[in-house]
């Protein structure tokens, strides 16, 4: 504990010492967990968009002009039991007619030469959030299709697969400059707590000539460098929190559009930044301080 | 407390301790003399395990020196104080850091602390330069805090390599009145010096290092 003091107090000491090139490694190791930040929070709302605009388009299922009541009831029974799906609607031929109607406004009138009124009975369905990808609606859009009373489907697959794919993409981006950046932290701590290092290197000689254990000689290094990832971390979680204000709240001054982007933020973020920069950080002085010999 | 056995040590090709033996007991005073370059300071790095002997045996207290871990060194070095010939002071600390720095190793607390610096630093006749750093310091007053900072924890062997070589007569004699008492105390001492003012008439055992070894004993 005493010992834990010391090293906290040489830390904090070297912290201030070292002011500049600390600072230069807090701005650094920011930059890049602010970046690391921007892009999952993109990566994730770019998920949630997908999903929620393919649970908006929905599906839309058209029925045979011969189904009767009973097929009607029968196949809604079967929509509202189904576990994926979230919402069923049945439009009847006169609700589609008097939505076309609607449609058309003051054009309506090309339909009064429409004797028998030709719009199919359709059910328009939506999928829980959970279940969007691609492959799933292919698979129970080929289930519906087989269904009796059915006679076309209509989704939009192509939208939902090319968003998926972005969506993929965004996310396999986002893993790998992860690790990129991650790796550059862990080797700009690595160089900075490496150049203290060696700076003091007479005063470790000296420490360890009087009984000085490793840890003891180790410790300042990795509280200094866990107080630079922290500080990083904070510095990089206010610019995130910056950004993010400016673009929900004043950006839509300007670009009107901004405000349809419901952006998700978890709060958590806010706390996940010290605590990653903190634990990259104090990785890459692990390997800095290295195996001390006596 | 120290006995060696056969010992040979060699920097590089440079043979400069060759079959040396010797044993000194717990509670003594002894001298380590010899021209320069002789290898008495090789001989307490050996001690304190800051070189390791390429033949023979060396035991410190119960410390077998060939055998002794990595990790169970810092623990050997805490039972030897050492007055390094090139003093090993570190220059952005002050005085009463410095010699604390020996005890806050020990992990002891800051009061604790605070009253054995002082009490060192009266012994030294330093309590005045506490807060000076090192570079402000004369040769001879830097020597003192060196000799402050390795009698402060109390250690059983206390190694001081030419620990007058700064000093006038009068401070030299009260040096060596202190390393006294601290042998009277129960600590084992070993001094390093081509000085023989030093054990001139002190009764206690003196070696004599040259070449390569142990070439003679006296009494002093
Ligand atoms: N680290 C080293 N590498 C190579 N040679 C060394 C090293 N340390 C000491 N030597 C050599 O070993 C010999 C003994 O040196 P040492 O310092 O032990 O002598 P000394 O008796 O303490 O001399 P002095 O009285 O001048 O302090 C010298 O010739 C020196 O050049
Ligand atoms: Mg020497």
């Amino acid at each position: 504990m005493k010992t834990f003091m010391f090293s906290l107090d040489t830390a904090l000491k070297s912290l201030w010492q070292e002011k500049w090139i600390n600072f230069l490694t807090i701005l650094s190791v920011a930059t890049g967990l602010l970046i690391l930040s921007i892009f999952s929070v993109i990566s994730l709302n770019a998920d949630a968009v997908v999903k929620r605009w393919a649970s908006e388009f929905g599906m839309i299922i058209y029925l045979d002009d011969s189904a009767d009541r009973t097929t009607e009831e029968r196949l809604q029974r079967e929509f509202t039991n189904d576990p994926d799906i979230a919402q069923v609607k049945f439009i009847s031929k006169n609700e589609a007619m008097k939505d076309l109607q609607n449609t058309l406004g003051e054009n309506s009138s090309i339909l009064e030469h429409v004797d028998e009124n030709p719009l199919p009975a359709s059910f328009e369905i939506s999928f829980k959030n959970k279940n969007l990808d691609s492959l799933y609606v292919k698979k129970k859009t080929a289930l519906i299709e087989k269904m009796s009373g059915v006679t076309d489907i209509q989704y939009a697959e192509k939208w939902l697969s090319s968003l998926s794919i972005v969506s993929a993409l965004l996310k396999a981006g986002v893993i790998i400059l992860g690790s990129a950046i991650v790796i550059a932290i862990v080797f700009i701590t690595y160089n900075t707590i490496k150049i203290f290092f060696y700076r003091r290197r007479s005063e470790i000689e000296t420490l360890k000539l009087l009984g000085a254990t490793r840890t003891f000689i180790r410790l300042p290094f990795l509280l200094e460098a866990i107080f630079i990832g922290m500080a990083a971390g904070l510095l990089s979680a206010a610019a995130l929190f910056g950004i993010h204000f400016f673009v929900t709240n004043k950006l839509p001054n300007f670009l009107p559009a901004v405000s349809m982007l419901k952006i998700i933020l978890p709060a958590v973020v806010y706390l996940i930044l010290p605590l990653a920069g903190a634990a990259v950080s104090f990785t890459g002085s692990f390997i800095a301080v290295g195996k001390i010999r006596y | 407390m120290i006995r060696f056995s056969n010992v040979t040590k060699q920097y590089d090709n440079d043979v400069v301790l060759k079959n040396l033996s010797l044993n000194v007991d717990k509670g003594e005073m002894v001298y380590l003399t010899g021209p320069s370059g002789a290898g008495k300071s090789t001989l307490l790095k050996l001690i304190y395990c800051a070189e390791r002997p390429d033949i023979g045996q060396i035991t410190v207290a119960n410390w077998d020196i060939g055998k002794i871990k990595q990790s169970t060194i810092p623990f050997l070095r805490r039972n030897v104080g050492i007055v390094f010939q090139d003093f090993r002071l570190l220059e952005n600390k002050t005085v009463f850091e410095n010699i604390a720095l020996a005890l806050r190793i020990h992990n002891l607390n800051t009061q604790t602390i605070r009253e054995q610096v002082n009490a060192v630093l009266r012994e030294v006749k330093l309590s005045q330069k506490a807060k000076t750093y090192p570079p402000h310091l004369s040769g001879g007053e830097q020597q003192r805090v060196v000799i402050a900072r390795a009698m402060v924890s109390k250690p059983t062997v206390l190694l001081a390599d030419e620990p007058t070589g700064n000093l006038d007569d009068d401070t030299s004699n009260s040096i060596i009145a202190l390393f006294r008492e601290i042998n009277a105390r129960g600590t084992t001492v070993v001094i390093a010096t081509h000085n023989h003012e030093l054990y001139h008439g002190t009764g206690r055992r003196v070696l004599h290092l040259n070449n390569k070894n142990i070439e003679q004993e006296s009494i002093g």
